[in-house]
């Protein structure tokens, strides 16, 4: 309970006037009992002129239907009610008075409306309206920048596409839904043959270029919003494709293949051609037991050793039940070629 | 006499569903469009009876406004929502595409004002039909887990009653459901099934 040291140096109408909330309080009439400085200064109405007035008069122009009700529900029930910002703006006609230029512009509100019982019984109500302005704008700042730094947090600055993180993230919650609606999901290794030997005789500047160029031609592939493409190390890229089954993902593979050869990027030094090529190795889950969440991931790695191991600038294959057979008996003919 | 007859839950079912076409009246004036609100079912547990199945919650966490309110009886009310419902809501509301923990301030708020009206006009009805006039504090919104809120409904022990009502709650082609939990103390279980015996008796 607030106490004042009696007698009081002072009236209490000072600290109404110096508080910077709106305060108004309205008797079971809808009379205005006080009006205090914050709402003077923000309507340009004294309060000895309204003081007494009915609120549907009390300002310039008509309130809002909705802090009107809210009014009349609070006086008649005795229950407290909250007008957001969010949903009603600025309920009541007042403004933040410019100086500089005539124009005044309202002020956003937000609005607590409590019952307060006055001396002989009676129920009254008080309204407190505080101006929401500013923490609105700081608000649309701080998401402005939120938006700007997951953005950030989650793309690849050289190449514009995912980065780890983002991929690492989503990875796990594709496969959960591979993995409770009973549909495939391909994964893609992809790694550009003899890069450092291209970084050796282009320079890094020219290897960042062809990094960026190859990032393109690899997002270009992609079809669904589903699909994620994302850089996952130096020049090695990861892709993830739900609800590609086995079949498709041949062929899409060698598509990526294909949009990396015909990017035509002069490599005198590849041992492959005179041109930047990729080696991928991919895999596939589908209704796979026990899946352990970093296997399919190790068997796409797999097949891109593979890959590599083969000769480069070709795409291979590796089933997750191979792989889990290789991880256990001894490194055989398990992977299979589908392109040269 | 410590339970509510099915004619007790019948007059509190018209009391609440009075209470929800008033609110429905007043999100329809805000939101600018058609809003039905009703209360399918009104139900009568022990606290420690409260568990998921009880009240079929299906969402981890909820969106909760809480109030309290005394008068001719005290009693806590919690109104839940479910996450995905609450960012419904919210996003029909006012048209903003963000997660329930980045609910800004000013979202928030939003919420408490929902939560706020649908109390209220359940509260209002029950003051106007059973005659008991309430006091209530100002609400206030918190994002709660399953967990959370069954621990703060079980251990209270001074309100070892809980009234549940089902909310139905469709905003043009958008349907969402709550929950609206009374946690009551025995003395205010008694005061209510007084009050219901007079309304029944006078209707």
């Amino acid at each position: 309970m607030a106490q004042l040291l009696s007698p009081s140096p002072f009236a209490m109408e000072q600290i109404f006037n110096s508080i910077s909330l709106g305060l108004i309080v309205l008797d079971a009439q809808q009379t205005v009992h006080l009006w205090n400085g914050w709402v003077e200064r923000h309507t340009g109405i004294p309060a000895k002129q309204v003081i007494g007035k009915h609120i549907s008069e009390a300002f310039e122009e008509l309130p809002s239907r909705a802090i009107l009700n809210a009014i009349t529900n609070t006086l008649s029930y005795g229950l407290p009610v909250v007008l957001s910002n969010a949903l009603h703006r600025s309920p009541l006609p007042l403004f933040q008075r410019n100086e500089q230029d005539d124009g005044k512009s309202r002020i956003d509100q937000s609005i607590t409306i409590t019952p307060i019982t006055a001396e002989y019984g009676e129920r009254h109500c008080l309204i407190q309206i505080s101006d929401s302005t500013t923490s609105i704008k700081r608000e649309k700042i701080l998401r402005t920048h939120s938006e700007a730094l997951k953005r950030e947090a989650t793309t690849d600055s050289l190449t514009g596409i995912y980065n780890r993180r983002f991929f690492d993230e989503h990875y796990k919650m594709a496969l959960g839904h591979a993995v409770r609606h009973s549909v495939p999901m391909s994964v893609f290794m992809v790694d550009i043959d003899y890069f450092k030997e291209y970084n050796d005789s282009y320079g890094h500047v020219a290897g960042d270029k062809a990094l960026i160029q190859v990032a393109a031609a690899l997002r270009k592939q992609l079809m669904r919003a589903t699909d994620v493409l994302a850089r996952f190390g130096g020049e090695e890229f990861i892709l993830m494709l739900p609800n590609m089954a086995p079949d498709s993902a041949m062929l899409f593979a060698e598509k990526l293949r294909l949009a990396v050869w015909d990017l035509n990027i002069p490599h005198i030094n590849s041992r492959i051609s005179q041109r930047i090529s990729v080696s991928i190795g991919f895999s596939n889950f589908y209704k796979h037991p026990d899946l352990d969440a970093n296997s399919l991931l190790k068997c796409a790695d797999a097949a891109l050793y593979e890959a590599k191991k083969a000769g480069r600038n070709q795409s291979q294959y590796l089933s997750l039940q191979h792989f889990n057979m290789q991880t256990t008996a001894p490194a055989g003919t398990l992977h299979k070629s589908v392109s040269n | 006499m410590n339970s509510l007859t099915e004619l007790h839950l019948d007059a509190l079912s018209e009391v609440f569903n009075v209470g929800a076409g008033r609110a429905a009246a007043s999100l329809s004036d805000i939101v600018g469009e058609e809003v039905r609100l009703s209360v399918p079912s009104v139900e009568i547990r022990k606290s420690s009876e409260i568990d998921v199945s009880a009240m079929g919650l299906q969402s981890e966490r909820f969106g909760t406004v809480h109030q309290t309110f005394s008068g001719s009886f005290e009693a806590e009310a919690i109104l839940l929502f479910t996450e995905e419902h609450a960012l419904e809501i919210v996003r029909d509301m006012m048209g903003s595409q963000i997660s329930l923990e980045d609910l800004a301030e000013f979202e928030q708020e939003a919420m408490c004002e929902l939560g706020n009206i649908i109390l209220n006009a359940c509260l209002s009805a029950m003051a106007d039909m059973l005659n008991i006039p309430l006091n209530c504090s100002l609400p206030d919104y918190t994002v709660a887990t399953t967990e959370e809120i069954f621990r703060r409904v079980s251990d209270d022990l001074d309100q070892p009653y809980v009234l549940l009502l089902h909310i139905d709650l469709a905003i043009e082609r958008r349907h969402s459901e709550g929950h609206l939990i009374f946690l009551l103390s025995s003395t205010s279980l008694k005061g209510l099934i007084i009050q219901l015996e007079r309304f029944l008796g006078a209707v």
